[in-house]
């Protein structure tokens, strides 16, 4: 079984899934983007403004995902010292960053029309703020720092303390007054977003996950071909 | 209908601009990767072309990854 975890098989796996999401990917954009931009009905006090939350809500969803998925990675590197969760990780760390910039500007363009302000620093703006900042710092590590051993142990002290951010992340709005709506969508209890929009929303959900992991696949594969080509020049 | 659809009535800058912030950034990201990966699997098979047919042998023979890259070389090109 451990066999199937090999980097020619991973390799192997990395290069059908990247051709498998390449040909599916742009007809559920499409779908996304009919069902985001005209299918869906405006929002009744919002109005046309509502559409930005396809774009806003699943980029912070995957902002937070990642950052859990690369604490838990890291947690799991210091324990069991698996070495391809370090890769794994300096995969993930860029699109992370990227959605949660993402999250920051959207929110932003969304802010304005409804709020009435582009930015306020309250709550739940400035929790992702800080998540933005922990990003930054962990990519850094791989940048500044030449030692592996030390790049695993200082980008993983930054990844544990990050995750305390994570909880203050999601309950910021029921902690505090925030400017920021409470959550609409929960895993346990009802909805208050219609179906409707859920739709949509699920829709472009799928859509930034199939592009978050051809960007996850496409740098991991080229750190097994950059691991690949070491061992030739070390043979 | 489609003059709607432009302006989303009175917030069409705003959603126009969130989207077209995620997808431009979205596809800088997608290219930049895409050429990275590229980059690397070029200099890869160089420095495999660079070694000797002895030592090319035995890294083929040693790392099915190579076999694969030398397969896919014609794409990469």
């Amino acid at each position: 079984m451990f066999n199937f975890f090999s980097s020619t098989n991973i390799y192997l796996l990395i290069q059908k899934l990247i051709k498998f999401i390449n040909s599916i990917f742009f007809l559920i954009l499409v779908i996304g983007l009919t069902f985001a931009l005209i299918l869906s009905p405006p929002d009744y006090l919002q109005g046309d403004a509502v559409r930005i939350m396809y774009v806003h809500v699943p980029s912070a969803w995957i902002g937070l995902a990642c950052f859990s998925v690369i604490t838990l990675l890291s947690v799991f590197n210091f324990i069991f010292k698996i070495k391809n969760f370090y890769f794994i990780n300096k995969s993930i760390a860029p699109i992370g960053l990227l959605f949660t910039c993402l999250a920051i500007v959207t929110g932003s363009l969304w802010g304005q029309p409804t709020w009435g302000t582009w930015w306020a620093w309250d709550a739940r703006l400035t929790s992702m703020v800080i998540l933005m900042l922990f990003y930054i710092f962990y990519i850094l590590t791989f940048k500044l720092l030449n030692k592996k051993e030390l790049i695993i142990k200082v980008s993983s002290v930054i990844a544990i303390i990050g995750s305390i951010n994570l909880p203050i992340i999601k309950y910021s709005v029921e902690w505090w007054t925030t400017l920021h709506q409470p959550a609409s969508i929960k895993i346990t209890g009802s909805n208050s977003i219609h179906s409707e929009m859920l739709l949509p929303l699920m829709v472009m959900l799928l859509v930034f996950l199939l592009y978050a992991a051809l960007i996850f696949l496409m740098k991991y594969k080229t750190e097994i071909i950059r691991i690949k080509k070491k061992n030739i020049n070390r043979n | 209908m489609i003059s709607n659809f432009i302006t989303m009535n009175g917030y069409g800058l705003y959603v126009w601009l969130s989207f077209s912030v995620v997808f431009i950034s979205c596809a800088i990201v997608y290219f930049r990767t895409k050429k990275t990966l590229k980059k690397y699997e070029q200099d890869f098979l160089m420095e495999l072309q660079a070694l000797t047919l002895e030592e090319k042998n035995k890294a083929l023979e040693n790392s099915k990854v190579a076999q694969q890259i030398l397969a896919t070389s014609s794409k990469v090109n």
